[in-house]
């Protein structure tokens, strides 16, 4: 890449904000840069539920986020769906509950455009076995479920098609400014430890929470709400529809189904700005996550919890509230000039997942209106790569690429969509099982490293699900690492690469290190540092 | 039905104190239930590699610094140098030779292509004198064709650093087709089955020759004799440069006929084996344990003088951790270990975790307890004990063959003592 390039824009964050947004501008014809500090969806983007709400957990309590919530939830399903199930989902009363609620809730629901019909409890069991068989109301509504990595990664890779550029492990260390214009960004490449800069005519600041330390290297202020919250995975997938309370939103009261697993979450914390890099779950955040999970599905009492995890909603402080007494759950669109007097830089922040969508429109259409692009937004109707509809079905499709194994191919094509058809499978070396759990093939990890931006085995986990099943990576992350090692051409960094990727996975372990999880954990051990003699300071 | 000793689990500890027991005489039951770690094993049995995070070189000499709750400490170092003589002889009756002493640690390459100090290795696998150099300059690797299980990138990565030269092959055969063609089926004991049997051991042999011609040695994985014990030898008489195997599991083929020659042994002594059986439960009289409950038996109780836990650590589910505590699942024994999880662990998984050292407690003569009492005839042997961290101090095997040893000691000195009193 040419640094002494002038982009049209540069965007800060690979979230899923900052790769919509990279791939609104491109598709306008802007010429754009994205960077990332670490990998795409590392922050919040890859640290949430997944939901894909219907809007209805905040019909009651917000009008305006509920009816954004239902259109993008229409929109995805559309262009997305290689990344979306739809699972429906319901919400229900428990005897603790109030069921006056209900009624409320479904009027508010039917006011957002939110399609929300009460059903029979009775029916309730019957159409999702998991739910806690108590209940005395439930309310069928169209949640689904969201795979915000595949999310994030097809928008950047419609943001390559239309010839953006894209930085992943580059940290913006500083905001360039001639005056009170921001013409540029200061990179630390953390790969090769060396510092870059480049121009661009906007800076999108599209860096979730970490918004608010950007826009203080620009010299702004933004005050962000950081508010953490803990998930828990379990090992395989209880319910098949989105399971909620119908009652104001509260702790731990989602559960979504994705792929073969579910999560329930999550606790609510208000966390200081200085720990936003912190993620940790503590034992009470467990114990009541689980407490919690059990009124919606009881059978989650006895099954297995694979991985915790914790994220940082990007919620701002309305401006004339620094203590964040009065916070938005809405997008916030800043544009520096006109609030601060700092031209060609812009903040996009707030919202949800759900909404990335709408707020990279947002956040482009500024640029154009700035840039004097005319060209509209066309985001909401060309489905993203993975998703486009065919001539024959996606299926018949993938299967006449390939020729390997029926579980590679099921699991490829869920995960790429219509893309698993770059995935080679000429001969058996191709075919072969990396990762027995999600059935991640040779070929697959070879596409992910040539095609999908892979610096290391834990970007190589968010493109594969290597290493992500009821195993979590004993053996299959050595052998990719080994893949990455031979593809990358880099010995000595693959084994600091297999240390750190143990250590990442023990994160999420040690919350709920317990039964099969310290039975893995114990033989994962034994394994890497008895047996194959990998210890950190090998590297 | 009636014993005189029934062992409960069959890994290396378990079958150690039946093989023990049965050459002296007494009549043994062994119930196990599943895998065990010895399914995994690198090949060499370690004792005592590190103390203190110092490297060992002689592990006999440093087992005083060890704490005083450790199981060598328990057992006494003057026991401890004698059975750590015993040990390989017993091996070595049930047909495996290894190779090592404990006053003097020896190295084995590792498949990171480091050194690492270890005690007892098996002849399949080569030791080395020293840490800080290898005897060779020139190295080839050679690999099978979408075996995955064998790192040739870290082993040339480790090598390297050493100033060997290496260059890396893969080796084609058609016997291996048929497995391939099955994505997951290309692991290693499904590999060391063909090499059982037939020519593809010769096959093999001599397309390796072609590659090696340069090469001080050639480096393998050690997917070599799972049924057929001869033809590790077979294979490094029809290699004509020394062979240097290297650990690729899972599983580990030396470990699988490690596990059945010990079992073999057991069996031709005369032992029973219940495989696949589990020990559900315990009747007690008092401060004994009369007889064992197991799944298969039903009614039929097994009872003996004397019974052995060596039923593994958490991974063999010797013992269990739930959310609220750690317990034992056949008796309830007393456990050591902290009760409130986030005592577990370490944040760093590299460190020593606090989980490791965690197991039964017992007396001095390695009695389990109930609630602080002694149980008169239960004993406990190997990774079920509390009291060290065998993977941070490289003293696995080395307890389970120690502790096994001292513990049949104890029953067989038990019952001269009863039968004196008769
Ligand atoms: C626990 C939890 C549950 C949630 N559940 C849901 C849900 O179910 N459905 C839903 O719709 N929403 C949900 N959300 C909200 C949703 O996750 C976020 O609103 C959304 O992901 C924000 O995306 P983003 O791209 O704006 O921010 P992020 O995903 O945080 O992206 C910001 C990126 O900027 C990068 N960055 C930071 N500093 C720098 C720098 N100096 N240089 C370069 N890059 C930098 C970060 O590494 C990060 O990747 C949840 C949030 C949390 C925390
Ligand atoms: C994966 C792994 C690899 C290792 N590799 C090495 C190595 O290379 N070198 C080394 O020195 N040390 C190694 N160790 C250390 C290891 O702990 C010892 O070497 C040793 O093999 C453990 O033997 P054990 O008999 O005490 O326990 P285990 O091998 O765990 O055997 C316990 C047995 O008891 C059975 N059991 C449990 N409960 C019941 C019940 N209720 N009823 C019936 N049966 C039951 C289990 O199924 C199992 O078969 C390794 C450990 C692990 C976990």
């Amino acid at each position: 890449m040419n640094t002494s390039k002038d982009y049209d824009v540069i965007i800060i964050g690979g979230g899923a904000t900052g790769a919509g947004t990279a791939r609104d501008c491109a598709m306008r014809g802007l010429s754009v840069l994205l960077v990332e500090r670490h990998d795409l969806a590392t922050g919040a983007t890859g640290r949430n539920h997944g939901l894909l709400h219907s809007g209805a957990r905040y019909a009651v309590t917000d009008h305006e986020s509920a009816s954004e919530c239902i259109q993008e939830n229409m929109i995805l399903r559309r262009i997305a769906s290689h990344c979306v199930e739809e699972n429906d989902g319901l919400f229900i009363t428990l005897p603790d509950d109030d069921i006056a609620f209900q009624s409320l809730f479904i009027d508010s629901c039917q006011k957002a455009g939110i399609n929300a019909q009460a059903i029979d409890p009775d029916y309730a069991r019957l159409i999702e076995p998991s739910v806690n068989p108590e209940l005395i109301g439930a309310v069928k509504v169209p949640d689904g479920s969201v795979d915000p990595f595949r999310l994030a990664l097809s928008n950047v890779l419609d943001a390559k098609i239309h010839n953006a550029d894209l930085l992943t492990h580059h940290e913006v260390t500083g905001i360039i400014r001639k005056g009170d214009r921001v013409t540029g960004v200061e990179l630390y490449d953390h790969q090769t430890r060396a510092k870059v800069s480049y121009h661009g005519k906007i800076v999108v600041n599209a860096a979730g929470i970490w918004g608010q330390h950007l826009a203080g290297l620009a010299g702004v202020t933004v005050n962000m709400f950081p508010a953490k919250g803990s998930l828990l995975i379990f090992g395989h997938r209880v319910n098949t529809m989105i399971l909620n309370r119908c009652r104001k939103p509260a702790n731990a009261d989602i559960l979504v189904p994705g792929d073969t697993i579910c999560l329930i979450g999550t606790t609510s914390e208000r966390i200081p700005y200085d720990e936003i890099d912190n993620m940790y779950v503590s034992t009470e955040d467990v114990d009541v996550l689980i407490r919690e999970g059990m009124k919606l599905a009881p059978s989650l009492a006895t099954t297995r919890v694979l991985r915790a995890y914790a994220g940082v909603r990007p919620l701002v402080a309305a401006d004339d509230d620094p203590n964040g007494r009065n916070i938005s759950r809405g997008i916030v669109l800043l544009d520096h000039q006109e609030r601060d007097g700092l031209s060609g830089f812009i903040t996009i922040t707030g919202g949800k997942l759900m909404t990335y969508r709408l707020m990279a429109e947002w956040a482009t259409d500024l640029v154009c209106r700035k840039l004097a692009v005319e060209k509209q937004c066309e985001t909401a109707d060309n489905p993203l790569p993975g998703s486009e509809k065919n001539d024959f079905s996606v299926k018949s499709a993938t299967r006449k690429i390939y020729s390997g194994s029926r579980v590679v191919q099921m699991s490829a094509q869920d995960r790429h969509g219509t893309l698993a058809s770059n995935i080679a499978s000429s001969d058996m070396m191709d075919d072969a099982m990396v990762c027995e759990c999600e059935g991640v093939s040779i070929g697959e990890v070879n596409y992910a490293i040539k095609e999908l931006h892979v610096a290391n085995l834990i970007d190589l986990r968010r493109r594969t699900r290597v290493g992500m099943g009821t195993c979590q990576g004993e053996l299959c992350a050595c052998r990719a690492a080994g893949l990455l090692g031979e593809a990358l051409e880099e010995t000595v960094q693959a084994k600091d690469d297999l240390a750190n990727f143990l250590q990442e996975r023990w994160k999420g372990m040690y919350p709920i290190a317990w039964g099969e999880t310290l039975i893995e954990s114990q033989f994962t051990s034994w394994i890497y540092e008895g047996i194959y003699g990998l210890k950190p300071e090998n590297n | 039905m009636k014993f005189d000793t029934v062992i409960i689990g069959g890994g290396l500890s378990g079958l150690t104190c039946g093989i023990r027991l049965m050459e002296q005489g007494r009549k043994c039951a062994i119930v196990s239930s599943g895998q065990s770690a010895i399914h995994f094993f690198s090949g060499s049995f370690d004792l005592l590699s590190r103390v203190n995070g110092q490297e060992v070189t002689n592990p006999l000499e440093s087992i005083h610094s060890l704490p005083s709750e450790h199981p060598y400490q328990r057992v006494g170092q003057a026991n401890i140098a004698r059975l750590a003589e015993e040990a390989p002889q017993l091996l070595d009756r049930a047909g495996m030779v290894f190779a090592g002493t404990a006053k003097r640690n020896h190295f084995v390459l590792t498949p990171m292509g480091t050194m690492k100090p270890t005690w007892l290795t098996l002849d399949d696998f080569t030791s080395f004198a020293k840490n800080d150099k290898l005897p060779l300059s020139r190295a080839t690797i050679v690999n099978l064709q979408g075996f995955l299980d064998f790192h040739t990138l870290f082993i040339k990565d480790g090598l390297t650093r050493y100033g060997v030269e290496v260059q890396v092959r893969n080796v084609a055969m058609a016997q291996f087709e048929a497995i391939r063609r099955n994505p997951s089926e290309m692991r290693s004991s499904n590999i060391a089955k063909v090499f059982d049997q037939g020519d593809a051991l010769d096959q093999f042999a001599e397309k390796v020759n072609k590659l090696g011609k340069e090469s001080d040695v050639i480096i393998l994985p050690a997917v070599f004799g799972l049924f057929n014990t001869t033809v590790p030898a077979a294979l490094k008489a029809r290699i004509n440069k020394p062979v240097v195997l290297l650990p690729a599991v899972p599983p580990s083929t030396p470990g699988i006929r490690c596990q059945i020659q010990l079992r073999q042994r057991f069996q031709e002594l005369g032992g029973t084996h219940f495989l696949g059986d589990m020990v559900r439960e315990g009747k007690f009289k008092g401060n004994r344990l009369r007889y064992v409950n197991t799944n298969n038996h039903g009614d039929i109780q097994l009872e003996a003088d004397h019974f052995i836990l060596a039923s593994g650590s958490f991974y063999s589910k010797g013992i269990k951790a739930g959310p609220y505590g750690l317990f034992e699942p056949i008796f309830g024994l007393d456990v050591d270990g902290e009760n409130e999880r986030e005592k577990w662990f370490d944040k760093q998984v590299f460190n020593n975790q606090p989980y490791m050292h965690y197991g039964v407690r017992t007396d001095a003569r390695f009695r389990p307890m109930i609630n602080g009492q002694p149980v008169e005839n239960l004993y406990a042997a190997g990774s079920v004990l509390a009291g060290s961290n065998p993977l941070k101090e490289g003293s696995g095997a080395g307890i389970c063959l120690l502790t096994s040893l001292h513990v049949a000691e104890q029953i067989l000195q038990d019952q001269d003592d009863e039968e004196r009193y008769i």
